[in-house]
């Protein structure tokens, strides 16, 4: 078997790859659903480990992050009552850009960083999301699934 | 008189697949003492080994002259100790004694005055003297070294005198201040001497750091601690680590064909021991299958109790069900990621003084990862930081390696 994060062997019953740390199991799960989701081009949704499923609204833009009425900061995906706070999530975190089915996430120059598939990426370059991904706004952490 | 200790032995998973292949298996070992009560102190032999170089001048002196004073008020009248201090040259200002007069020795510890160089191993060698006069196995053995500078083409001799301690029974515990110093060696000394080792930023903590040294030896419930683990046939175990106290790899040590054997040094009744155990397991039937035993000896010479021992089997089942076999043990979980985050830092560490930049900031970057999911932010950071740092430079900053490489190895220690 291999790591799904950079495809080095690994035994069964290891839980973490030797050579990058990913979790090894949960995350080969995932990649299992994108293969026949992403194709069908169906809508994505934000699943939280802990259960339930946040929409991503059906606009261009989608602004991830924290409500904050003082400094009149609404995203469209507020995560405040997610933990957003203690977990490191900026006011204005990301933006999901939807483009018929392709979707892109952009790091918004957010202070604990975005993740794709624990891959931190640059702010400001928008990379490809599917579904079966795993992102993650500072410590927050959703897969991707089919609506 | 058998209950004294409690092993707890959990694995990875309490189901393996039943399948051709072999196949890896985690188990913890988790070892403390029964009974939450305060244990029956033993008697300390306490030996202060410190380093009274000019860079100790000022705000540093003061606070290590202060930390001294608190080991001083705080042991008891059938405690032994000693003091000895140590630049280039070494001097042996309270030879090893019963503390009887608290205020002689007190005023002994005003008169250090900073000067010269650094030479541990030299300051290292006449403490743990000073600690062998004394020494008894009935008694909590331990020095406690503290300096703030490089020694200078001395390391191997300290890690002689470290394996020797070790041997002897006498505990290193090792506390370097500020960034100037070698963290490699100081938590070499500790490991190999069965010693707690400390890093300290600001000199105000070295009173905290001898406070934590001064309880921890007074909640020694068990000396002489081993740990012995026969594998089964079809059982190979392929690596160890110590997980608490702190993080360390006891492969190279402990593995022994089909057995893993470690001195563990003394159990302390608060935080206790943990090891975990890595293993190959070649394919069997289904069924339950007994992968090994562990046996933990140790001594209390308090309770007059020497060479007892505490055995525990290792057991999962062979499950043709697949969902069964999914199911892994989140303590165990925790405690791999943590293994695999001081893991991977060290091996960024390893990397970047062979000169592999890039492999090194492949496995920080990893680190960084792993520590985010574990909730460790600030470590996190501070990986980040040497990212940034291996960019520019091309080499770790000296205080990012020093709060990886303790920040790493006392995850397990994170007080949630």
């Amino acid at each position: 078997m291999k790591c799904t994060e950079c495809q080095t062997e690994y035994i069964e019953g290891a839980l973490f790859c030797e050579e990058c740390g990913a979790k090894i199991g949960t995350a080969s799960q995932l990649t299992d659903a994108a293969g026949t989701t992403a194709d069908k081009g169906t809508a994505l949704v934000l699943a939280s480990p802990g259960g339930g499923a946040l929409d991503i609204p059906d606009k261009d833009e989608v602004v991830i992050g924290r409500e904050d009425p003082v400094s009149e900061v609404f995203p469209d995906v507020d995560l405040t009552n997610l933990g957003g706070m203690e977990n490191g999530v900026s006011r204005k975190h990301a933006v999901i850009h939807r483009s018929g089915t392709d979707y892109t996430v952009e790091d918004m120059g957010s202070t604990n960083g975005t993740y794709i598939n624990k891959k931190r990426i640059q702010p400001h370059v928008p990379q490809a999301i599917k579904a079966g991904d795993e992102v993650r706004f500072g410590k927050l952490a959703f897969s991707l699934e089919a609506a | 008189m058998k209950n004294e200790l409690n092993i707890r032995c959990v694995m990875s998973k309490e189901a393996l697949t039943v399948t051709g292949a072999e196949q890896a298996v985690y188990a913890l070992v988790d070892i403390k003492a029964v009974g939450s009560g305060q244990p029956r102190t033993m008697p300390a032999n306490f030996g202060l080994v410190l380093d009274r170089s000019g860079s100790m001048d000022g705000e540093k002196m003061e606070n290590l002259k202060e930390a001294a004073g608190y080991v001083v008020d705080h042991l008891s009248e059938n405690d032994l100790v000693s003091v000895t201090v140590f630049d280039d040259q070494v001097e042996t200002i309270i030879p090893n004694q019963p503390l009887k007069d608290r205020e002689e020795v007190k005023s002994r510890l005003g008169s250090i005055i900073p000067r010269g160089g650094t030479q541990i191993s030299d300051g290292l060698k006449a403490g743990l003297a000073e600690a062998w006069k004394g020494f008894s196995k009935d008694r909590v053995n331990r020095i406690l070294l503290l300096t703030d500078g490089q020694t200078w083409d001395d390391e191997a001799a300290c890690l002689t005198l470290a394996d020797e301690a070790g041997r002897k029974g006498i505990a290193v515990t090792s506390i370097g201040i500020g960034d100037e110093w070698n963290e490699k060696l100081l938590l070499q000394l500790a490991e190999r001497s069965h010693g707690n080792s400390h890093w300290i930023q600001n000199p105000i903590a070295i009173l905290d750091a001898f406070r934590q040294e001064v309880e921890s030896a007074q909640s020694v419930a068990a000396t002489n601690l081993s740990m012995t683990a026969r594998m089964s046939p079809g059982v190979k175990p392929v690596k160890v680590y110590a997980t608490m106290p702190m993080i360390s790899d006891v492969s190279t040590k402990a593995l022994n064909g089909q057995n893993v054997m470690a001195d563990l040094g003394s159990l302390d009744s608060r935080r206790g021991q943990a090891m975990l155990i890595e293993a190959r397991v070649l394919p069997q039937k289904a069924g339950k299958f007994r992968l090994g035993q562990v046996e933990i000896t140790y001594d209390m010479p308090a309770r007059g109790i020497k060479g007892e021992s505490v055995k525990a089997d290792l057991f999962v089942m062979f499950t043709d069900q697949a969902a069964t076999a999914a199911k892994v043990n989140a303590e165990v979980m925790n405690l791999v990621e943590k293994v695999s985050a001081f893991k991977l830092q060290t091996r960024a560490l390893t990397e970047a003084e062979a000169g592999n930049i890039a492999a090194a900031t492949q496995k920080l970057q990893s680190a960084a990862t792993v520590l985010l999911n574990l909730g460790e932010d600030e470590i996190a950071e501070a990986a980040e930081k040497e990212i940034l740092s291996l960019k520019r430079t091309g080499a770790f900053t000296a205080a990012g390696t020093k709060k990886l490489e303790y920040g790493t190895r006392k995850l397990t220690q994170a007080l949630k």
